[in-house]
């Protein structure tokens, strides 16, 4: 189900820890799995956990718990925008529903041309410049809405390396 | 020893006691939710704050240990404020449907709401909704009522073994449930229900029959195998609603296993007998009065003994019947002349009787059972053979010690067990082979996994060994007794014997035994054993709460026998099997509706009362034996208490030792008995919820017949489908398969218990797998599970 090379990672993450507590190496797993796939269908949650000796439930109970993984595919580029209380309180609801409107979509939803993903996620530690969302590796701070159209216009142009 | 006050109150507990543990020795009530004494502490509740002086924030009781000096109030306004705020977010999303709810009367946060709430809610919003569950037959599940306290979750992992239930999603949207929507394995998964704090997880045959308050409590000794867990049977009227655990730490602590909680539902079957039954002239069954059916009986067994004596005639009792229904059973039979009764239909082979023990006894507590460092279970499933007796040793295990299973197929443990399986049908040579190994220790190999096990053995001090039911059910029995006595002898360790029904020792211990009599006197003139009934060609039966045509090894030709005969008494819950057959029918008292007293495992003497009145004309069993004697005018029958037979009993079986000698010599047995050789070897055995007349009847516990075999056999056998035509010498039927790696290679694995595969005969016996297409009945009750 998966790649020589992820199953090796996956290897190795489990290496790092006693035999007996193969639980601690899930979190690097899951990521691992969703890198290769792309999100984390049921069947691959099962893979991992059967990799692991570990009851499918609870690498179920990990992956629903982290916003950070997909349990359906997502588009190219996914806007997590925090949505706790710091964020909150600078007008994170403004910047989603700003969003929203723009990409057509609400919540946990797609873009029809698989472009982009709407989610409001917990708080990434970036308080001190809220709201704020988080773009594939990168956080993009203190939010306006005219900072997230030029955001979205060049994701349109296709541009990977935006600022 | 740390120093606390308590509400003012002072004590000395010891270092890692928990504020919880201290309030509760002191008789103080600090109100929880998640925190349970048998479970992992989880603090995610807070129902327990409590008002610790000089802590900045109430702390849970139930995870805080004390230390020396701890002020602790819990009752003060800090204390009060926090409970009242803990209780207000838990009833934000708790649905206000206590009226319509099972759980009503018997809620913890009923109770607690109504002691440590604030009247008054700020809470104006929506209240969420959770999708229900659809996690089998046994629990209903309202998820909206869900508190995520945790208990079920922790149960799984914890006690049933199996993490079946988790937490998914996170903050608002946690919901408990199964990964995807699946029938929860667990055969401890009921406990759950008695877990849960709210109306979230119920049961699902209980469902809207009554309300808690309504009904009334019966203690109760549970039937259904030989841990002799005790019960709480309710009831309202003439029914039993439902069946809880009754709390008794040295036998089955608080738990109880599904087929003891829900086995109950098998009592309405719609075969009951509440009216005795008599077969005219004609062949039809006719309802008739006790005294008809009396005069019958009485005129049916005499004209049997007056045409063929008493030596044709012979009796079967079910293992579950009561010391005092065994003991006159047996004085009835001996009465009447016939050496011939038994109460082991599951058995094959009885050339090791002689030197069995007085009864089988585990020798030793369940408790001290969880101390045990090694523990060799020898054809022993105790996972659904003896569920709670199953639960000590996976606590030995938890507590370090080390459990090996020796057996015919790979079982499905939920604790870890090394498991050595024998190659088809070689169970003999496993035995053979380990106690091999003691002659040279230090010279085997280390990857033999029986050269490490003689190892261990050899080193452990006093290890146990456990012989189960399936070792007395092998056609080899005596061989492989004789094997593991010599193995225990190698290794200096104690064997402890796994009975296997309610009373089974009860039955040893009353003389329901063909060689031995109450207080297990040997006999002179020992009877036939029986399964040798049978092939005797006995022309009377009186059978007593048994069905022998799924109940012993040889069904078919069971039911042939008993269909020839020339008069059969069925003492009886149920009619159905017995009316291809018997004569009479007389209606006993099944489950909850008669006394009695049972002998467990351990040898424990344990009592119970009928819990609701007789259906119908039914009679408690030890009356209608009573009755029966009286009428045929033997002697010592003159009993008009229940008191009086347990007296009696009690007298004839004497003092009997919670510690029996472990084994008498076995007789030397030169040529061990080879089993025939065929293409496949068919095992099998009973299946956890097929052992006994009223689980059989159960619905919610039904589980579809199927073979299994190893996908690798199945391969090799040439087959493809899911449905296959399994042959012996005795008889053919066909049957859905199940690909399973457990099962190993050259053998098929087939249950007894169903009538459909009691033509088949004995386990352990060759026989031929085909293809097949499934019968169009099956294919239906297959579809609709």
């Amino acid at each position: 189900m998966l790649s020589e090379k992820s199953l090796e990672a996956i290897a190795f993450e489990r290496s790092k820890y006693p035999p007996e507590e193969s639980r601690s190496a899930l979190l690097a797993a899951l990521r691992i799995a969703q890198e290769e796939q792309g999100y984390l269908r049921d069947e691959v949650i099962t893979y991992v956990a059967n990799l692991l000796d570990l009851p499918p439930i609870q690498a179920f109970e990990v992956a629903t718990f982290y916003t950070m993984y997909d349990l359906k595919p997502v588009g190219r580029h996914k806007f997590c925008v925090c949505g706790s209380v710091s964020c909150f309180l600078n007008g994170s609801d403004r910047m989603i529903r700003h969003l929203s409107e723009r990409l057509g979509i609400g919540l946990g939803e797609t873009t029809e041309d698989g472009l982009f993903t709407l989610q409001e996620v917990e708080c990434l530690g970036a308080c001190k410049d809220a709201p704020m969302l988080q773009l594939g590796d990168r956080y993009y701070e203190n939010l306006t809405p005219e900072s997230l159209d030029a955001l979205i216009a060049e994701l349109r142009g296709g541009s990977t390396d935006v600022r | 020893m740390p120093h606390i006050e308590i509400d003012g109150q002072s004590i000395e507990v010891a270092a890692g006691t928990t504020i919880m543990e201290a309030a509760e020795s002191l008789g103080i009530y600090i109100p929880f939710f998640c925190y349970h004494p048998k479970l992992s502490v989880a603090a995610n509740c807070r129902m327990c704050l409590v008002d610790v002086e000089k802590a900045p924030k109430p702390l849970p009781a139930c995870a805080t240990p004390v230390a020396d000096g701890m002020k602790i109030a819990t009752a003060s306004r800090k204390a009060k404020m926090a409970q009242q705020g803990v209780l207000e977010f838990l009833l934000i999303n708790h649905p206000l449907d206590c009226p319509i709810c099972d759980q009503g009367g018997e809620c913890p946060l009923q109770d607690i709401t109504m002691g440590f709430a604030n009247p008054h809610s700020h809470y104006q919003e929506e209240k969420r909704v959770v999708e229900d569950k659809d996690i089998g037959p046994l629990i209903t599940t309202e998820m909206t009522r869900c508190i995520q306290c945790t208990r079920c979750v922790r149960f799984g992992q914890e006690i049933g073994g199996i993490k079946e239930l988790g937490a998914t999603g996170r903050g608002e949207h946690m919901a408990i449930g199964t990964y995807v929507a699946k029938a929860v394995q667990s055969e401890l998964s009921g406990n759950m229900i008695d877990l849960c704090p709210v109306g979230a997880l119920t049961s699902k045959p209980f469902r809207y029959k009554a309300r808690s308050w309504e009904l009334k409590h019966t203690p109760g000794i549970c039937p259904h195998c030989s841990t002799g867990c005790n019960t709480d049977v309710q009831s309202l009227g003439k029914e039993v609603l439902r069946v809880l655990p009754r709390n008794h730490e040295a036998v089955n602590e608080q738990w109880i296993c599904d087929k003891g909680r829900y086995a109950y539902t098998g009592l309405n079957a719609p075969d009951r007998v509440t009216q005795p039954l008599l077969r005219k002239a004609d062949g039809e069954w006719a309802e008739v009065s006790w005294a008809e059916a009396l005069e019958a009986t009485l005129a049916g067994l005499e004209k049997l003994l007056a045409r063929h004596g008493a030596d044709k005639l012979a009796g079967l009792i079910s293992g579950q019947s009561s010391n005092e229904e065994l003991f006159l059973f047996q004085a009835l039979l001996r009465g009447l002349g016939s050496p011939h009764l038994d109460h082991r239909l599951h058995q094959q082979d009885f050339r090791a009787d002689a030197a069995m023990p007085l009864y089988p006894a585990l020798n030793m507590t369940l408790e001290e059972l969880e101390r045990e460092p090694l523990i060799v279970l020898c054809h022993a499933f105790t996972r659904h053979q003896q569920p709670l007796t199953n639960h000590r040793l996976r606590k030995a295990v938890l507590n370090g010690g080390k459990v090996v299973s020796i057996d015919s197929i790979h079982q499905d443990f939920n604790f870890p067990v090394t498991q050595l399986v024998a190659e088809a049908g070689a169970d003999s040579h496993l035995y053979q082979h380990l106690a091999e190994h003691f002659a040279h220790l230090h010279e085997a190999p280390q990857n033999d996994p029986l050269a490490v096990l003689a190892r261990e053995l050899a080193a452990a001090d006093n290890p146990l060994i456990l012989i189960g039911s399936a070792l007395l059910h092998h056609p080899q029995a005596a061989d492989l007794l004789a094997q593991v006595e010599s193995i225990a002898e190698l290794a200096g360790g104690r064997i402890g014997w796994l009975a296997e029904e309610a009373n089974s020792a009860g039955a040893w211990l009353s003389g329901c035994v063909p060689q031995r009599g109450p207080g297990g006197h040997p006999l002179d003139a020992a009877g036939l054993p029986a399964d040798a009934y049978w092939e005797a060609e006995m022309q009377g039966f009186i059978l007593f709460g048994v069905e022998p045509g799924v109940d012993s090894m040889r069904g078919a030709e069971a039911v042939q026998r008993l269909a020839n005969a020339e008069f059969v008494l069925s003492i009886s819950h149920f009619a159905q099997e017995a009316r291809q057959y018997a004569d009479v029918i007389l209606p006993m008292a099944a489950f909850a509706e008669g006394s009695g007293s049972y002998v467990n495992n351990e040898g424990r003497l344990q009592s119970f009362r009928a819990a609701v009145k007789l259906p119908g004309e039914a009679r408690p069993g030890w009356k209608i034996l009573r009755v029966l004697g009286d009428s045929l005018k033997l002697p010592d029958f003159q009993y008009s208490e229940l008191s009086e037979v347990s007296a009696a009993w009690q007298h004839a079986v004497g003092d009997y030792g919670m510690d029996i000698p472990p084994f008498q010599a076995f007789p030397p047995i030169h040529a061990a008995q080879a089993l025939p050789a065929g293409p496949l070897l068919r095992l099998g055995d009973w299946p956890i919820y097929q052992g006994d007349p009223l689980v059989r009847r159960a619905a919610p516990l039904h589980n579809p017949l199927r073979a299994r075999m190893h996908p690798q056999q199945a391969h090799q056998s040439g087959i493809q489908g899911d449905v296959v035509e399994v042959s012996t010498a005795a008889g053919k039927v066909t049957l859905a398969l199940e690909l399973d790696t457990h099962i190993p290679l050259g053998c098929i694995w087939v249950p007894l218990g169903y009538s459909e595969t009691a033509v088949l005969g004995a386990a352990y016996t060759p026989c031929s797998v085909v293809m097949a297409a499934l019968p169009e009945r099956q294919t239906k009750s297959l579809r609709a599970s």
